[in-house]
């Protein structure tokens, strides 16, 4: 039998006394598109900057055609044809496309016109649209991503690792992108693709690797398995069904109300044109729309930081258009911002005091005129036991958390701080399935203590289980404010495109 | 009296440049040497002493250089290798040179009763070329290191953006992860740097005791090491910028040298003196382009 292109035996990693992978072991063919499939925190972008050179295994052995070989930096890997595109992509964005790619890979004097005309007629070739002279901080995420992949070819790589290469990119981009990796492993070279996505899985792969808590739970061909399958190997602890309580429509009464609220910046366009809408108590309303349509602005109106230029907000048939954060949050105001690392967590500090920041005034910290920290131990190691937060307790370092835990606290931390109001901006991006799980409930047990609740989201199936109203933003202005179920996500596409149905939306 | 001026100004740039020159090749790798000051005073005391006991000029600016590189490993060893704080580490090491110059001197030398001098380094007037009215004697009749300087610019123009190493070395002060991932050792890109910049810089420092003064002191360098810093940032990371920027202080000091030696009581000299660090500051203040490397200033730490 063919000896595997490449193949990793036994590989063994810890950080500090984490384990990150635990013998693990599986092979690669030419010709063949692996995917490495997990949840965040499982282990495969480890095993990969093993593979990469980038971090040193700690046992184990890696074989290229059945021969042992010794990877100890990226340049021995590269020796071995190996390229990786990292999940952070690694350019240089004050650098031009040509200086991105030939770095570390000439030699002496640069013959600056040569090489780029070698770049520009490789990119052609491959039918990349990506201009060899443009700075990199000039390109889209998509055409980045380019380079990267242009990169590796630039090296003549024959195993191209791509390390969650969809997250960032659009439907289009994504579909050109799995073409090319088709193509470039029938011509005889090998794909691992790293992914927490089933629908890429299924759609790209010949076969999966199941990586999770460091270790390999299965190796399938794509014929032998569906998503459900897939999906039971990689999360331990099966999904609960979530169920959208009802909430008697009489029973509601206004919470929020916004009324013909716009926010301009320097004459231009404005950000947000007269939107005006009610959330209820028990509602969650959500808010959809292509990223940037003036989602952010809203939240941000909403919660203090952005200064509206008309309209008013009330909270409880209150006036809050021209209170400060401060009072909002003395009010009953939570948010749940969408940049966790800018606006949700100081990541340097333990998760007692970020769980105390946001109301760090307030008296019920205080003892004595010094913080209460038995209060605030006690707090916080609730919040950790009910969000189902993995950490090592409550003077655990931010940043030491994975994406998943950090949303964890916050979305905990908001909930207790929360009145009667509480916005969440894009509360589950970037997450995994089990994480997005635990946010979801926790939006739904808002729902059930009466809370009204914005959900702003650009994901649609996120819209669609859990509002009961939607608002379509497109170019700051509501396209039309909807139940839920009388939309379907093609009716809702058009919407955010920016068609307008006339005469179909309902009153907010 | 202009081209007097002027040929003064060619010269005492010179120091400013090395200084500047080394620093923007350290600062595009991302590690500000602020242990400059310290690495210039350390440059002169050595080349001093070596050129008053070996009676050999040659022998100080290499000893000057060797110990310009001295203490620039102990601050890449400790800003690169162990990833301390640039600012704190360089000023600690400033203070430590600045301890330690003035103590070696006492028991190198005692006390004194004249002061010790040696001769500077000669002029050398480059045949034909020195003869030519007013350029001639700004542009060629100038000192041995003076001269160096007409090549390095260029040359430090040509590596920065013409070579594989001059790319390297650009990308690691924008990102060095980047840098890392394309299989080049980070830490050794920066630690050369700094090394290379102790030598220059040390060079630097002996211009002003053995290139210029012909002795030494222990306020010598007077805040110039911290002069061809601001110069790197003022000359926006560029060889060229930094070339323009230490002709304008060239001719500050020069200026002020003539203003001290004529009896013009117009304005005090005390103003002249300051004038190089007035302009600093007003420097800093009106730049406009910014090219600062990404990265400038903080430690590359990648886990293993």
């Amino acid at each position: 039998m063919e000896k595997p292109f490449f193949e990793l035996k036994d590989i063994s990693k810890y950080f500090a006394k984490v384990i990150a992978n635990k013998d693990v072991s599986f092979s690669v063919n030419r010709g063949e598109v692996l995917a490495l499939l997990g949840e965040n925190g499982a282990g495969k972008s480890t095993c990969m900057k093993i593979l990469y050179g980038l971090y040193r295994a700690d046992k184990g052995e890696i074989f290229k055609d059945g021969v042992p070989i010794i990877i100890k930096s990226p340049k021995d890997a590269m020796r071995y044809k190996v390229s990786m595109i990292q999940q952070h992509f690694s350019l240089v964005s004050a650098h031009t496309v040509t200086e991105n790619i030939i770095l570390g890979n000439v030699k002496g004097k640069i013959n600056w016109e040569e090489e780029s005309n070698r770049i520009q007629h490789l990119a052609d070739k491959y039918g990349f649209s990506v201009d060899a002279k443009k700075k990199i901080k000039d390109l889209t995420v998509g055409e980045q991503q380019k380079v990267e992949i242009l990169k590796a070819l630039y090296l003549d790589a024959n195993l191209l690792i791509m390390d969650e290469p969809t997250a960032v990119l659009t439907p289009q981009e994504i579909d050109n992108l799995m073409n090319f990796v088709k193509d470039y492993s029938k011509q005889g070279n090998a794909v691992i693709f790293i992914t927490h996505k089933l629908k890429e899985v299924m759609s790209v792969a010949n076969r999966i690797i199941v990586m999770r808590n460091g270790m390999v739970y299965g190796n399938v061909n794509k014929e032998d398995t569906d998503e459900i399958r897939l999906s039971k190997l990689m999360i331990e602890n099966s999904i609960e069904e979530l169920e959208k309580p009802k909430v008697d429509e009489l029973k509601k009464e206004v919470c929020v109300s916004l009324k013909n609220i716009c926010v301009k910046e320097d004459q231009e366009i404005p950000l947000l044109n007269n939107i005006s809408f009610d959330i209820h108590k028990g509602e969650i309303f959500g808010v959809a729309g292509v990223s940037g349509n003036g989602q952010q602005e809203l939240c941000m109106a909403l919660c203090g930081a952005q200064k509206i230029n008309s309209g008013s907000i009330y909270l409880n048939n209150k006036d809050i258009s021209n209170l400060s954060i401060k009072d909002r949050i003395g009010l009953g105001m939570a948010y749940v911002p969408s940049d966790r690392h800018r606006y949700g967590l100081v990541m340097s500090m333990s998760l007692a005091e970020n769980i105390l920041l946001k109301t760090s005034y307030s008296k019920q910290w205080s003892k004595n005129g010094l913080i209460d920290k038995k209060k605030l131990k006690d707090t916080t190691n609730g919040i950790l036991k009910d969000f189902r937060v993995k950490a090592s307790g409550p003077f655990a370092i931010a940043k030491e958390l994975s994406g998943g835990n950090q949303q964890k606290v916050i979305v905990g931390r908001e909930v207790e701080n929360c009145g009667d109001f509480i916005i969440f901006d894009q509360p589950t991006r970037g997450l995994d399935l089990g994480a997005i799980n635990n946010v979801h409930s926790a939006i739904l047990s808002e729902k059930e203590k009466g809370k009204a609740i914005l959900l702003v989201s650009t994901e649609l199936s996120e819209i669609f289980t859990l509002c009961d109203r939607v608002a379509v933003f497109y170019k700051g202005e509501i396209q039309g404010i909807y139940n839920t179920s009388d939309l379907n996500s093609e009716k809702i596409g058009l919407l955010m495109a920016g068609y307008k149905n006339e005469g179909e939306s309902i009153n907010g | 009296m202009i081209v007097n001026l002027l040929s003064r100004a060619m010269m005492m740039s010179t120091p400013l440049l090395f200084g500047a020159l080394s620093e923007v090749f350290a600062e595009r790798t991302g590690v500000m040497v602020t242990a400059i000051e310290g690495i210039f005073l350390m440059g002169a005391w050595a080349g001093f002493t070596t050129a008053y006991i070996s009676g050999s000029l040659s022998m100080g600016l290499l000893f000057a250089a060797l110990a310009g590189l001295l203490v620039s490993i102990l601050y890449a060893y400790l800003c690169v290798s162990l990833k301390q704080h640039q600012i704190v580490t360089g000023t600690a090491i400033n203070i430590l040179v600045a301890g330690l110059c003035s103590f070696l001197q006492r028991v190198v030398f005692g006390v004194p009763l004249s002061p010790l001098t040696v001769e500077p380094l000669q002029k050398i007037a480059i045949p034909l070329l020195s003869k030519i009215p007013v350029l001639g004697p700004i542009f060629f009749n100038q000192n041995i290191l003076t001269y160096s300087v007409y090549l390095l610019v260029p040359l430090g123009f040509f590596i920065l953006y013409k070579t594989s190493l001059g790319l390297i070395i650009r990308s690691t002060g924008e990102n060095p992860e980047a840098v890392d991932v394309s299989g080049i050792n980070v830490s050794k890109v920066r630690f050369v740097a700094v090394m290379f910049s102790g030598l220059m810089c040390g060079v630097a420092g002996a211009f002003y005791s053995i290139g210029y003064l012909g002795m030494f002191t222990t306020n010598i360098i007077g805040g110039r090491g911290w002069i061809a810093f601001a110069i790197c940032f003022l000359g926006n990371w560029n060889p060229i910028g930094a070339f323009v920027g230490t002709i304008i202080f060239g001719l500050a000091e020069a200026f002020a040298i003539l203003m001290q030696s004529s009896s013009s009581t117009f304005l005090p000299n005390e103003l002249f003196i300051a004038l190089p660090y007035i302009l600093t500051i007003i420097l800093t203040i009106s730049r406009k382009s910014f090219n600062v490397p990404a990265k400038l200033g903080s430690a590359y730490v990648k886990e293993n």
